[in-house]
């Protein structure tokens, strides 16, 4: 078999960006979420370019994916029975909290998005391969979710914490140091010497 | 010529100032550090400190920003000197000779030939900047909206058939990159297009977000899981005189070097580390020394070393004269200076020119600073290559985080950069080259713009195209581009250049 499984995905992914921005796009039998104006050649309307933009899409989307029977080998790299789960898992349980959460009403700010990343993501974080990504996205995550309400400083402490988690050769020490070092440091950058708004403390915004 | 003389006084009147020169001093030490450290590059670095220019004059703000992106051109050749691990795709070939240079226990003489050639490079490549800038400014004047369509269509070409990788798959990128392009507010209806109800997103989608998520977290991401890639420095620098021979052999290198670089940057579509490519390959096909060439012939550190900083100087060509950034450091400066209220294109010489005579001049003195953060500084270098990545890799997201956030004040920014860092993630493991679609985002919307005023021009007539002259060479130029790229032979020597 000389399949590319790589190209394979990525005609698949433009071939479905492409389908999905035309359905949005809409213009055509009256189907689509947005339906912008087509227009003519001559009086373009807002949907005239997206319109060619994702027709092109798709056309080189569908070239990549069938190249990719013939050009291969490319194998993905393998994955365990743990890495599937955890993935059905991890968007399973963001969907669920987004759903609930904004059916609760509680959307001021973005919270709902940012604590179903979060525990998605953190969920992502238990089988090994996908520890780096689970971590690194969640420590951003985090960092949106506390900055408003908690100030600056702790913060960034949540932030390196959660992160240091994706690197095996950190103690409980190097973290604190580095968080300390780090505080100091975006104190003096960001506040002293740039004077961003941002709430350094609890409370203090 | 006179003309010439007194505007580069003039130049070097604004540049001077003590607020430029602090300024182009703090973006050279910045650029020269990122381009040390590995995992964050020129593009993530001024998106991250675009918020911080705000507040300053445009002139002192571009000479920031264009300090940090030359600066990280010197900075990454000294990593793919001393570790094998270029710091910028430019320096990739920097790296072929001269770490075999280094492990010949001459490191020193490698860095001072990268450093010294730069510096010569970079000044011929500002007068060339210099003198045909208001030039080629005269020819911008008369392109029309069907010459403007064709310019930004060959550039998004140049770009994919450069990147790295499958072209096929490259153009694909870019016209995602295009399509990113279209979210928000349509400017000539006002009619929202794919922003789902999100007031945030009428703005359309965030450059420093994707910049951000695709480039800073996905490879953060990505050398967190391969922590063996990350190699560390053994052996010294030793000393940085160079031998008469070497001295003797790199001047018509470092001279060739320029001119190609020269030539090649102005190309839109990614000009720096084409230049170095096509010098290295140049070198080793011409040079009386070829036979040393993959055991550290100073040549090759030399030329390439040579053309991509000519080439980063006159990659501004594009952007001062026509407004079309080449690369995606240049989308940035379009940005930064919108921001400003200065709209980059043809006019921007007359209108501006304590900025346009101002940033030309820094340039030079850029580089002349950089010759001694480089050289006698180099020790300091040293010493933070060797700081680990476990403790860089949260500062760097710490400043991400922080620098999003303030663009807007909003966590929303926060978000989008979270969600393209995912899909970062996945474009990496599927081989999708991310550098086209920055690029393709940035001229996509300025794209539609001119294509939608030629239709209307020629009353929805494509002929319009072909029947200006200008249009119908660069449309030319693009199709013998991909066409030559169907040959077999080329497509073998792209990759084999670019996967080294």
């Amino acid at each position: 078999m000389k399949i590319n499984a790589k190209d394979l995905w990525a005609g698949g992914l433009l071939m479905f960006l492409a389908v999905l921005g035309l359905y949005i796009n809409g213009g055509f039998l009256g189907i689509g979420l947005e339906q912008h104006t087509l227009g003519s050649a001559r009086r373009m309307g807002p949907g005239y370019m997206p319109m060619l933009v994702f027709w092109i899409q798709l056309g080189l989307g569908a070239l990549v994916f069938f190249l990719a029977l013939v050009n291969g080998p490319d194998p993905l790299e393998k994955w365990t029975k743990l890495d599937f789960v955890t993935l059905a898992i991890s968007v399973a349980v963001g969907l669920i909290i987004w759903r609930v959460m904004e059916s609760m009403g509680l959307t001021t700010n973005y919270i709902q998005v940012g604590i179903a990343c979060f525990v998605a993501l953190m969920v992502l974080a238990i089988s090994p391969s996908w520890r780096p990504l689970g971590l690194v996205l969640a420590s951003f995550a985090i960092f949106a979710l506390l900055l408003e309400p908690l100030g600056l400083m702790l913060t960034i402490a949540a932030l390196c914490i959660i992160s240091s988690l994706a690197d095996r050769e950190h103690r409980v020490t190097s973290v604190a140091g580095m968080t300390v070092f780090l505080c100091i440091l975006c104190w003096f950058v960001f506040i002293y010497e740039l004077d961003i708004r941002v709430p350094l403390w609890p409370n203090s915004y | 010529m006179e003309l010439l003389f007194s505007n580069l006084a003039h130049g070097f009147g604004v540049a001077l100032s003590f607020d430029n020169l602090l300024f182009a001093l703090l973006g050279a030490l910045i650029g020269t550090a990122i381009g040390v450290l590995p995992g964050i590059g020129p593009v993530a670095t001024i998106s991250l400190l675009l918020p911080i220019t705000f507040g300053q004059p445009a002139t002192t703000a571009i000479i920031m920003l264009a300090g940090i992106y030359y600066g990280a051109q010197y900075g990454g050749s000294t990593t793919a000197i001393l570790l094998n691990l270029p710091g910028e795709v430019s320096s990739v070939v920097t790296a072929l000779e001269g770490y075999k240079m280094a492990r010949r226990g001459r490191a020193g003489a490698a860095l001072t030939i990268a450093a010294c050639g730069s510096f010569f490079a970079g000044s011929i490549a500002t007068l060339v900047v210099a003198a045909s800038g208001p030039m080629l400014t005269s020819v911008a004047l008369s392109f029309g909206p069907a010459d403007y369509f064709s310019l930004m269509l060959l550039g998004l070409i140049i770009s994919a058939v450069l990147a790295q990788g499958s072209v096929l798959k490259s153009i694909a990128m870019v016209v995602l990159g295009v399509a990113l392009g279209l979210v928000g507010t349509d400017v000539q209806t006002g009619q929202q297009r794919f922003t789902f109800g999100v007031p945030e997103l009428s703005d359309g989608l965030g450059f420093v977000s994707i910049a951000m998520g695709i480039f800073g977290l996905g490879e953060i991401i990505l050398n967190l899981e391969r922590p063996e890639a990350r190699s560390v420095m053994s052996g010294k620098v030793g000393s940085l005189m160079l031998t008469k021979e070497e001295f003797r052999r790199s001047i018509p290198s470092v001279l060739r070097g320029t001119l190609i670089g020269s030539a090649l940057g102005i190309l839109p579509g990614g000009g720096a580390s084409l230049s170095a490519f096509g010098s290295y390959m140049m070198e080793r096909k011409i040079s009386k020394y070829r036979h040393e060439f993959g055991s550290g012939a100073v040549e090759g550190v030399a030329g390439p070393e040579s053309a991509n900083n000519a080439a980063a100087q006159t990659s501004f060509i594009p952007l001062l004269t026509l407004g079309i950034p080449s690369n995606a450091v240049m989308a940035l400066m379009v940005g930064a200076l919108i921001i400003q209220g200065i709209q980059p294109g043809p006019r921007m010489v007359e209108a501006q020119p304590d900025l346009f005579w101002g940033l030309i001049c820094s340039m030079w003195v850029g580089n002349l600073m950089l010759l001694v953060i480089n050289l006698p500084m180099i020790g300091m270098w040293v010493k933070l290559l060797q700081v680990p990545y476990k403790y860089l890799y949260p500062a760097i997201l710490t400043f991400c985080a922080i620098g999003v956030y303030s663009l807007n004040n909003s966590v929303f920014d926060v978000y989008q950069t979270l969600f393209f860092g995912i899909l970062g993630y996945i474009f990496s493991k599927l081989r999708m080259e991310a550098a086209p679609l920055l690029i393709g985002f940035v001229l996509g919307p300025m794209m539609e713009e001119h294509l939608r005023r030629a239709m209307l021009l020629s009353r929805g007539d494509v002929v319009v195209f072909i029947d200006r002259p200008i249009s119908a060479t660069l449309l030319a130029v693009a199709a013998i581009t991909l066409g030559l790229m169907l040959l077999p032979n080329l497509r073998k020597g792209k990759d084999k250049a670019l996967a080294e």
